[in-house]
């Protein structure tokens, strides 16, 4: 272990590394140093009134949320008015701190209209700083409340004054149509007679206040109350706690400028002003102030100040702003009380609120005195003074008013007869402003203070006011010519609205006059219908003596003028026509109205038929049959009604209308139509017009249906070419004798069982029959017409035997026994007469016009045997 | 006593302990056989690397005190405390005791600590007029109570954890509490580095003076 290691050589370090610490850390110490000496902050003296509220260490100083300092230290002035509060601010707050930096103590404030600093509840009270102009500073004076303009808003300042304060306070807001558009931030005494406010306006709204805009107070409640009623008027709710300011601008106006004054007046009425001058008097006479100054009713001004000079009394008035121009050079002012008169107390409220100046416009710049009348004065221009015409007074007196959109425009002044009787005429004024109104058109109705009008439509109630009641009104209507009116002329008045629109659309109605045997329940204003729609209307129903029937005027209105053309019918409808047949029933009921007032319906017939536009039918059937109407006089006996038919060959061809009795009570007089198809030869002046009734005999029944419908007319048509509309119709049935058949006479002393109808039978077969019977002119024989059919007729010659089969013939002889004769049991029955010839026809013994036989009591047996070969002669 | 009395110190016999592993080495070999550390009898750099590490700590003794330790935010009101107004809090609070604590552990103990220290850095410089059983208690004090120093953290840290309410109520540590800390480990630094071997050859070297 010899062997020498070789040294290490260790230099020695003079400094470790370890002294860069220390090092590291004097910089860092240094530059902390450095910094915080830089950054300590300014001390900043501030003068408060109090120091409530503010903590020293605690109370920050705030700018925009950010704490820019804080309370370091209070102390008390010297004289005792105040502390000193210091404060530290950051660094960064220097340039803040100049000339007009203003510093306030933010505190928690809760109030009607909002709260508040609502921060600082939490945080505690802070100081708020809102930095200025000017050079640098650092003491300064606390503002006693937050400046006006809330730092960080750009929003319009403006300066509002008041002779007082009102109800207003910090806080009360700014109303623009009822929009809180701001608030007022602060107010003081300035000058020791008005309060100066600043009001902030945010920015949104801030165009809307203009330079000539005008503020009110519209704090608390508005409370008008009077004998028109009561009156509340409110903003909002914060407005009636905390107060308010509403304003309202023109919208053409420059917006206005920051810290504009405006003042503000007491209510809206004020602030949109109005025109002032003075009226003069010789004595106030109950008119004081706060009087209305009233045109045609309405309230347009009022009585500001009254008082009392030398000469008399001056009122200072003021009205609207929107009346502004019915002041005029030549307006004129006078007293208006209350009018107690026999007619009435009008103005009864004046009683109690005393009178009231009533106005006269004029034209022309307005003066700033006006004389107050004591009177109302006379109208300088002359009214437009008219006559109305009316048939009846609809209770309109002297004095009543004119109106026009129940607006006043006139009066009446008079009402008397028109000199022949026949209607009233009224003298009326129309004040000359409203002249114009009047037109040659224009007409006037009544007004009644109470219109009940109950329709089926309903019932409709109208009042008007109480001068309506007593005096009666009449309104203007304007027609519809617009031609200036003629004086002279009058212009018609209604009782009415319905009566002038009757009238209105008389006047453009077409109209027509039918002939109607009958009043066919028809008045005036009954309805005309055209496919159940009102056309027209009846407008009269007369009676006219020379043709016996009534006139029925119709007036169609305008529009359907049209539908009368030659194929038009009119016709009667029944409130409910049934149509019954053993086909059905059809039911049709008319419109109400017309089935309670009558009505009458217009139809047209095929485009080519020609109806008759004179002419009321009953009935749609017969109104579309273009019946024709025709008159036939029967005996008195007739049992024939109404609606009977008339026919031809059992076809109805008509229908009676109406019978009535004549007046020597001798004959009816029947009205009835024939259908126009088959009129023609019904109309011929020999046509035969008889009653058809039920005949009840041994033989038969003949008409048995009238046994249940009646009798009717039946008609055998003439041939003539006369048409007549007037017959004599028959109560018997016309023989049909007809022209081929053999007619011969039988004549016997008695008339027996034979009567009309009675057959003549020959070898058991009918071939004939009795058609009259009647006692010969000397009485002693009865003599029976027989006619033969004409294909009988060469069965009967002069040789002809006739007797009589009537009945049952028993002849009893003691020798020759009992025989027993009887025809058919219809000639048992009924009877009948029996024809034997016994020789051939020939020319020489035919039987001529009139040939007379003798009806032989009893049968010959032998004639039984006759039986003549027979040709049928032609 | 005699100077023959004592045991023989490992210096004069050429002996000393490894200083990692406390092998004893002889100091001519220069390393340690075992685990190769150099080994030398004294620390002679570990007087002035104490001294560079006390005299840091010293500096951030400043910034410790003068600026705020905690920040407390109580219903918005933010409070910002130095350790010296937190215990003035603390004593307007009527907490005494805590408050003798509280300044005991964070003000009397540090600056004690680096006061002691300084004084014993310069007691192995220079000669002091002090009696070794003086130093030797003094030394035992200075690091005993050291770690007690670390209280104050330990407060801060818990009460940053445990009150987090937003603007409610809030602790945060301030720029100061990571000076105060940085304090304490130096000086915890300070003591551990110096190699105390140096103080006790000063004590013996004297002892006769005394």
């Amino acid at each position: 272990m010899t062997q020498i290691e070789t040294p290490k050589v260790v230099k020695k370090k003079l400094f470790s590394p370890i002294w860069l610490l220390p090092l590291i850390a004097l910089a860092l110490g240094a530059w902390l140093g450095i910094k915080s000496i830089r950054e300590s902050g300014v001390e900043v003296r501030i003068h408060f009134p109090s120091a409530t509220g503010i903590d020293v260490g605690k109370t920050l100083v705030r700018y925009q949320g950010l704490t820019v300092g804080k309370v370091v230290d209070i102390s008390i002035d010297d004289q005792l008015q105040g502390v000193y509060v210091d404060l530290l601010m950051d660094y960064r707050s220097t340039p803040f701190l100049r000339d007009e930096t203003k510093f306030w103590l933010v505190t928690p404030k809760a109030s009607i209209t909002g709260v508040e600093g609502l921060d600082a509840l939490f945080s505690g009270n802070y100081i708020a700083i809102q930095p200025g102009e000017g050079d640098y500073k650092n003491e300064f004076t606390a503002e006693d409340q937050a400046p006006p303009v809330a730092p960080g808003s750009d929003g319009l300042m403006i300066e509002l004054t008041s002779p007082s304060l009102g109800s207003l306070d910090v806080g009360s807001q700014v109303f623009y149509r009822q929009i809180p558009v701001g608030k007022i931030v602060s107010y003081r005494l300035v000058n020791d007679d008005s309060i100066l406010f600043n009001a902030y306006i945010e920015k949104k709204y801030a165009h809307l206040v203009k330079q000539d805009s005008r503020f009110w107070n519209v704090s608390g409640l508005a409370l008008d109350a009077s004998l028109s009623g009561i009156k509340v008027k409110t903003e909002s709710l914060s407005a009636i706690l905390a107060g308010g300011v509403s304003f309202s601008s023109q919208s053409s106006s420059e917006q206005a400028n920051v810290n504009q004054t405006f003042t503000i007046f007491e209510d809206k009425e004020h602030a949109l002003g109005g025109i002032s001058f003075s009226l003069t008097a010789d004595d106030a006479d109950s008119l004081s102030t706060g009087a209305d100054i009233v045109y045609r009713g309405i309230t347009i001004g009022q009585i500001t100040h009254t008082q009392l000079t030398e000469s008399g009394v001056t009122f200072d008035a003021n009205i609207a702003t929107q009346y502004a121009e019915l002041l005029g050079t030549d307006s004129q002012f006078w007293l208006e009380g209350a009018d107690l008169s026999l007619s009435g107390i009008k103005h009864a409220s004046r009683l109690v609120t005393g009178n009231v100046v009533a106005f006269m416009p004029g034209s022309g710049e307005h003066q700033a005195s006006y004389p107050l009348l004591a009177k109302a004065p006379q109208h300088t221009q002359p009214p437009l003074l008219l006559s109305l015409s009316a048939e009846e007074n609809p209770g309109i007196s002297a004095g009543a008013e004119v109106r026009y959109k129940q607006l006043p425009i006139g009066q009446v002044d008079g009402v008397e007869f028109k000199p022949d009787f026949s209607g009233l005429a009224y003298r009326i004024q129309i004040w000359p402003e409203f002249a114009k109104l009047i037109h040659q058109g224009s007409y006037f109705v009544a007004e009644s203070a109470l219109a009940i009008d109950a329709s089926l439509d309903g019932i409709k109630v109208n009042t008007r006011d109480l001068s309506t009641l007593t005096k009666g009104a009449i309104s203007l209507m304007q027609g519809r010519s617009k031609k200036a009116v003629n004086p002279e002329r009058s212009l018609p008045l209604f009782a009415n609205a319905k009566q002038a629109e009757g009238y209105l659309a008389k006047q453009s109605r077409l109209k027509i006059v039918l002939a109607s045997p009958d009043g066919a329940g028809l008045a005036a204003h009954s309805p005309i219908y055209y496919k159940k729609m009102q056309i027209g209307e009846v407008q009269g129903v007369n009676w006219r003596a020379s043709s016996e029937d009534f006139a029925i005027e119709l007036g169609i209105d305008k529009q359907f003028a049209s539908l009368v053309k030659p194929s038009t019918i009119f016709w009667r409808n029944g409130a409910l026509s049934v149509d019954a047949s053993l086909n059905g029933v059809k039911l049709d009921v008319a419109p109400l109205e017309g089935a309670l007032k009558g009505s009458v319906s217009l139809g047209l017939l095929d485009k080519d038929d020609i109806g008759n536009q004179s002419h009321l039918y009953g009935s749609e059937t017969l109104a579309r049959a273009k019946a024709t109407p025709i008159s036939i006089v029967f005996d008195a006996s007739t049992r024939l009604s109404a609606h009977a038919p008339i026919r031809y060959q059992g076809h109805q061809i008509g229908q009676v209308e109406r019978v009535k009795l004549s007046q020597d009570l001798h004959s009816v007089s029947v009205d009835a139509y024939l259908y126009g198809d088959y009129a023609a030869p019904f109309l011929a002046d020999d046509a035969q017009y008889f009653i058809v009734d039920a005949n009840i005999s041994l033989s038969g029944i003949t008409a048995a249906e009238t046994l249940i419908t009646g009798p009717y007319v039946s008609v055998l048509p003439g041939e003539s070419g006369n048409i007549v509309h007037d017959f004599m119709g028959s109560v018997e049935s016309p023989a049909l004798l007809a022209q081929d058949a053999l007619t011969f006479t039988l004549v016997d002393d008695n008339l027996g069982s034979v009567k009309i109808g009675t057959p003549i039978i020959f070898r058991g077969i009918k071939i004939g029959e009795v058609k009259q019977v009647q006692l010969s002119s000397t009485g002693t024989q009865v003599e029976m017409t027989a006619q033969v059919a004409s294909g009988y007729r060469h069965l009967i010659n002069q040789s002809s035997q006739f007797w009589d089969l009537s009945g049952i013939k028993v002849d009893l002889g003691l020798f020759s026994g009992a025989q027993i004769e009887t025809g058919s049991l219809e000639t048992i029955i009924a009877g009948g007469i029996g024809v034997a010839t016994q020789s051939a026809t020939t020319e020489q013994n035919r039987i001529g016009q009139h040939q007379i036989f003798s009806l032989q009591p009893k049968l010959d047996p032998d004639w039984l045997k006759w039986a003549p070969n027979q040709q049928s002669l032609h | 006593m005699s100077k023959l009395s004592r045991p023989p110190q490992g210096e004069s016999l050429g002996l000393t302990n490894c200083p990692t592993c406390k092998f004893l080495c002889h100091l001519d070999q220069g390393s340690c056989p075992r685990c190769g550390q150099a080994v030398q009898s004294r620390d002679r750099t570990s007087v002035q690397k104490s001294w560079a590490l006390l005299i840091t700590a010293a500096i951030l003794l400043f910034p410790a005190n003068l600026y705020p330790i905690t920040i407390m935010t109580s219903q918005g009101q933010v409070r910002q405390d130095t350790i010296f107004s937190g215990i003035n809090h603390l004593v307007h609070l009527d907490l005494l005791p805590i408050a003798i604590i509280l300044f005991t552990a964070s003000i009397l103990v540090p600056m004690l600590k680096i006061f002691g220290l300084a004084l014993y850095l310069t007691a192995i410089s220079y000669r002091l007029p002090i009696s070794k059983k003086t130093l030797m208690a003094g030394f035992h004090i200075i690091e005993w109570i050291g770690r007690w120093s670390m209280l104050d953290l330990f407060v801060i840290s818990i009460t940053a954890a445990l009150i987090n309410m937003g603007q409610i109520w809030d602790a945060k540590p301030a720029p100061a509490a990571t000076a105060f800390a940085l304090v304490i480990l130096l000086t915890q630094l300070a003591a551990k580095v110096l190699d105390t071997r140096l103080l006790w050859d000063r004590l013996e070297s004297k002892d006769d003076t005394n």
